[in-house]
């Protein structure tokens, strides 16, 4: 029976291959597809593939994210199995002006510009500077990456113990060189620890921006260099007239992943300040954590998680939507 | 020429400059560790008697491993399908399924935590390594699909004329030629799962299911200020951050063509 089917689906093939208008694309496709079109196997040949990822990873998160809206507008505690529906009250307590809600979107927000910019413009300098070539460049790319293989929540515990205001490195370093007016309470100080989070953040993916400057300035031509040289711009003249704006579509990568990267940022905040002092770094996902997890208010934590969610499934499809032209 | 290898100082001075910025938290961490009582405070972070440190290292190393492999298995077949087959449905469900790339797990804390404890997975590993998978799965299917894409389809056509069923085409002829692609989505899934913290913070509470993550915060629990318990919190993170370097050292390469390949495609 098999090779009768194959034996069709040989003759299709060379017919097909006959045909002249058809969207060639398409029809490739539709012969990769299987033996016979017609056979209910082959029909349900594409679903047996994707039905492992499709089980595990879609219904799991958007049983997740379902659960998450119907609790929303509930008083669950986040344990039991009681609630009682009360509408919108966790919304509009949740989105009351000067709420902590707000202070926390504006934490993530300041936090998004400062580390998105920084790390964008460090990466581009010292992927610029790598491109060159020089000897000992592969160590420096290798020591600036490193990083992101190791795990955020144990660079914070480095960094917690680093920005002590007491037995801290930096602090330390400060009074060794009689700057001692220079050295803080780094993460205790409402008015800095936000920006000492961000430092961290940067240590820890500046050379994720670096590494993807560096393949898009691979990808750039050779030539267009060279004409340049040949008119006479300098170093500074080519980095603003051809180096930066033909990695405009790279950069518009890194804004965008740098704005999911902070909607995801938990472990370093949670692990150094825990939101505190106060709410001065509050984040939306620890104010979400301790709401559900410590506070056993359940229904606010996943009001505070829609908004999240909100926020990232726009992201994404902005995401799908960049991938698709740069792949066109 | 001159003016060449001044550029060259410049380039110099400002590649030193950040690398003693970077290299700045390791080197601290390692000489703070060592200066009060030397390797002593490495020697009873290891003696530990409640948070061993060889089986939080074997837990970590175990889920990122399983998590890696079957992240990798389902979202090649998924990709292949989604790039070289065609189906009803084919574009809503590929995109109802990145639509959620961005989705953070912090989102979702309460229903994975009450989902797991439900089905009573709660101190497994098992219960660690579904929403792992779930959550690294959806940035994979989207490298493998761009990559399959890739692929020619004369490759398949070719295969399929010589009497190849679906299956021996993605087992005997795709993977063989994808291994580049599997070292990648390998690497990069080991990694993003081994640096997990929220769902070990969420779903553990027996210690000898300790990941790298959480032993770390253990180590970190203790606020006494003396310099005995400084040098030995640092010994700690030092040894939990060792296989993490090993790891990276030698899949190097995998890891920057992975970050490459999900975010620049022009």
């Amino acid at each position: 029976m098999t090779a009768n089917a194959q034996g069709v689906s040989a003759g299709r093939t060379k017919a097909a291959a006959r045909g002249g208008g058809v969207d060639r694309a398409s029809r490739s496709r539709a012969r990769a597809d299987g033996e016979s079109m017609n056979s209910w196997k082959a029909k349900l040949r594409p679903y047996l593939f994707i039905a492992p990822l499709v089980i595990l990873s879609g219904v799991f998160i958007y049983y997740c994210i379902g659960f998450t809206v119907a609790t929303s507008f509930t008083d669950w505690d986040g344990i039991s199995d009681e609630m009682d529906f009360i509408g919108l009250k966790n919304y509009a307590k949740l989105l009351a002006p000067g709420s902590v809600f707000w202070t926390a979107l504006k934490n993530n927000i300041i936090f998004m510009v400062v580390t998105v910019v920084i790390q964008a413009g460090l990466g581009l300098i010292l992927a610029v500077i790598l491109k060159e070539r020089l000897p000992g460049s592969n160590f420096f790319k290798a020591i600036f990456f490193m990083p992101i293989a190791m795990a955020p929540v144990i660079i914070a515990a480095i960094f917690r113990i680093i920005m002590d205001p007491n037995v801290g490195a930096i602090n330390e370093a400060l009074r060794f060189l009689h700057l001692d007016f220079l050295a803080q309470s780094w993460l205790g100080d409402p008015k800095i620890a936000l920006y000492s989070i961000c430092a961290i953040n940067i240590f820890e993916w500046m050379g994720f921006s670096m590494i993807i400057y560096y393949a898009g300035l691979m990808s750039i031509p050779e030539d267009i260099y060279e004409a340049a040289k040949i008119d006479g711009c300098g170093f500074w003249n080519t980095l603003f007239r051809i180096t930066i704006p033909n990695l405009s579509g790279t950069t518009n990568t890194l804004i965008l992943l740098g704005i999911v990267g902070s909607l995801k940022t938990f472990d370093i905040v949670i692990q150094t300040t825990g939101g505190g002092p106060g709410r001065s770094t509050e984040f939306l996902n620890t104010y979400l954590y301790k709401a559900g997890v410590q506070q056993f208010n359940g229904g606010l934590s996943a009001a505070i998680g829609v908004m999240v969610l909100i926020i990232a499934v726009v992201l994404s499809i902005i995401q799908v939507v960049v991938n698709n032209r740069a792949n066109r | 020429m001159k003016r060449k290898i001044s550029t060259t100082t410049i380039m110099y001075v400002v590649l030193f400059f950040f690398l003693a910025i970077w290299l700045f938290p390791i080197v601290t961490a390692i000489t703070k560790s060592l200066q009060v009582g030397g390797v002593e405070s490495y020697r009873s972070v290891i003696a530990n008697p409640d948070v061993h440190y060889f089986r939080v290292v074997f837990n970590s190393l175990f889920i990122a491993l399983a998590t890696a492999v079957v992240v990798v298995f389902i979202t090649s077949l998924a990709g292949f399908a989604f790039s070289k087959m065609k189906f009803i449905g084919q574009n809503v469900i590929y995109v109802a399924m990145l639509a959620c790339m961005a989705v953070p797990i912090a989102s979702v804390t309460m229903p994975l935590f009450f989902t797991i404890k439900t089905f009573g997975l709660t101190n497994t590993y098992l219960g660690m390594i579904i929403p792992l998978v779930a959550f690294n799965a959806l940035q994979m299917l989207l490298l493998w699909r761009n990559y399959f894409d890739g692929i020619p389809n004369e490759l398949i056509e070719a295969a399929r004329v010589d009497g190849c069923s679906t299956w021996r085409i993605y087992l005997r002829i795709l993977m063989p030629v994808s291994t580049p692609m599997i070292a990648t989505t390998g690497v990069l899934t080991f990694v993003y799962s081994w640096n997990e913290y929220l769902i070990p913070l969420l779903l553990i509470r027996d210690e000898t299911k300790y990941t790298v993550t959480l032993a770390s915060t253990y180590f970190m629990e203790t606020r006494s200020q003396t310099p005995e318990m400084v040098a030995q919190e640092y010994a700690a993170l030092i040894l939990m951050t060792i296989p993490s370097i090993i790891v990276y050292l030698i899949s190097q390469k995998w890891l920057q063509s992975g970050i490459t390949a999900g975010a620049v495609k022009s």
